[in-house]
């Protein structure tokens, strides 16, 4: 009888750690949704970028502890000083202008998606698809209505940002970004809110066909910029 | 008592395989080989016992030890620049499938024996009712 039980528990923490194994694998690859291609060498391709992306996001991750930790102390570093204290709080004021910190306030989401329209239907199949220069104009009005902070997909809209097209993506700073364009504008919701205007660019893409929805809100959370933005030619003019 | 055992510990390792945190792509191809092994181990324990020879040790040092022994191969393999995971993918399906047949042939046999048997009684019955 002893026997028989010691058999029966064994067996059953072996069946325990297989079917763990095999749910916690399913649930790995399931993740990295990645399809198996035919070609090994394909594969063998896709594998090693998976593993370099990894190896991004956890450096990534470490980066962003690192900086934090940097904050706690100067924070603390700068608590008994009054002079060091407004310098501290000159940088923080400069980060926010920059786009080195998350912010949040009061403005607009506009989504533009493209169109659903049949391509026959219309004259320029084109016009359907949101392009790397709509993004753009939809930009410059934003600021133009006053916007003080701009993401878009997440991506925050800083002094070295450009916008160009790749393919059926554009790139935004460095990074690939696709359809549907989520563009977070942080200003006066009354001001920003007028890109909706008869004339506007947002109704001519409408005409166009591309979905485009604006919403007001009162808190909008716009991302801090994840690169480093160095500059190295410029210098301030000796007076 | 066996089939309880095995089956308590298959939920119980459905339900902390959903809720465990998932491993990293790079050493997932090394649990895959690991889980190969392993049910390798449990189709070569069921023919064992169909064959009668079980021996409890012998399963389970197979059953960890080809998993580790396969994992190792796996990342000697990747050291070396020669996929020895398809070697040893090919060697444990290869014996699944050895084991496959045995336990099916075991129940092929099984069964025909029944059918034989409810066959012959059907005709000695038959005998019987002509008498």
């Amino acid at each position: 009888m002893t026997n028989k039980k010691a058999i029966s528990i064994i067996l059953g923490v072996m069946c325990f750690a297989l079917t763990l194994g095999i749910f916690v694998q399913v649930r790995t690859i399931r993740n990295t949704d990645s399809t198996i291609s035919q070609n090994q060498e394909a594969n063998e391709l896709r594998d090693e970028i998976l593993k370099y992306k990894e190896r991004y996001d956890n450096k990534f991750k470490e980066l962003e502890q690192a900086e934090e930790q940097l904050e706690q102390e100067r924070e603390k570093a700068t608590q008994n000083d009054t002079e060091l204290e407004q310098a501290q709080q000159k940088i923080t004021e400069g980060n926010k202008i920059t786009g080195m910190t998350e912010v949040t306030g009061p403005g607009v989401t506009i989504t533009l998606t493209d169109g659903k329209g049949i391509a026959t239907s219309t004259l320029n199949p084109s016009d359907l698809i949101v392009h790397d220069l709509d993004v753009l104009s939809v930009i410059n009005e934003l600021i133009n209505a006053g916007a003080e902070a701009i993401s878009i997909n997440d991506q925050r809209w800083v002094l070295t940002t450009a916008i160009s097209c790749r393919g059926n993506t554009i790139d935004i700073n460095g990074q690939r970004i696709g359809a549907p364009f989520v563009i977070k504008a942080i200003g006066l919701p009354e001001y920003l809110a007028g890109l909706e205007r008869v004339g506007g660019y947002l109704e001519y893409m409408k005409q166009d066909g591309v979905g485009v929805k604006l919403e007001k809100s009162n808190n909008i959370t716009i991302p801090k910029y994840s690169g480093v933005i160095n500059f190295e030619y410029l210098k301030n003019v000796e007076e | 008592m066996i089939f309880i055992a095995i089956l308590i510990g298959c939920i119980l390792g459905a339900i902390l395989g959903l809720n465990a945190p998932m491993i990293s792509y790079t050493y997932s191809s090394y649990l895959a080989i690991a889980i190969i092994a392993a049910l390798d181990s449990v189709f070569g324990g069921i023919a064992s016992v169909i064959k009668k020879n079980f021996d409890l040790k012998i399963f389970i040092s197979g059953f960890f030890g080809n998993a580790i022994l396969a994992i190792l191969l796996t990342i000697l393999g990747q050291k070396l620049n020669v996929d020895i995971y398809l070697a040893a993918i090919i060697v444990f399906v290869w014996r699944m499938f050895m084991n496959l047949g045995t336990i099916r042939r075991y129940y092929v046999e099984k069964w025909s024996d029944i059918i034989k048997e409810k066959a012959s009684k059907r005709n000695k019955q038959e005998e019987q009712e002509e008498k």
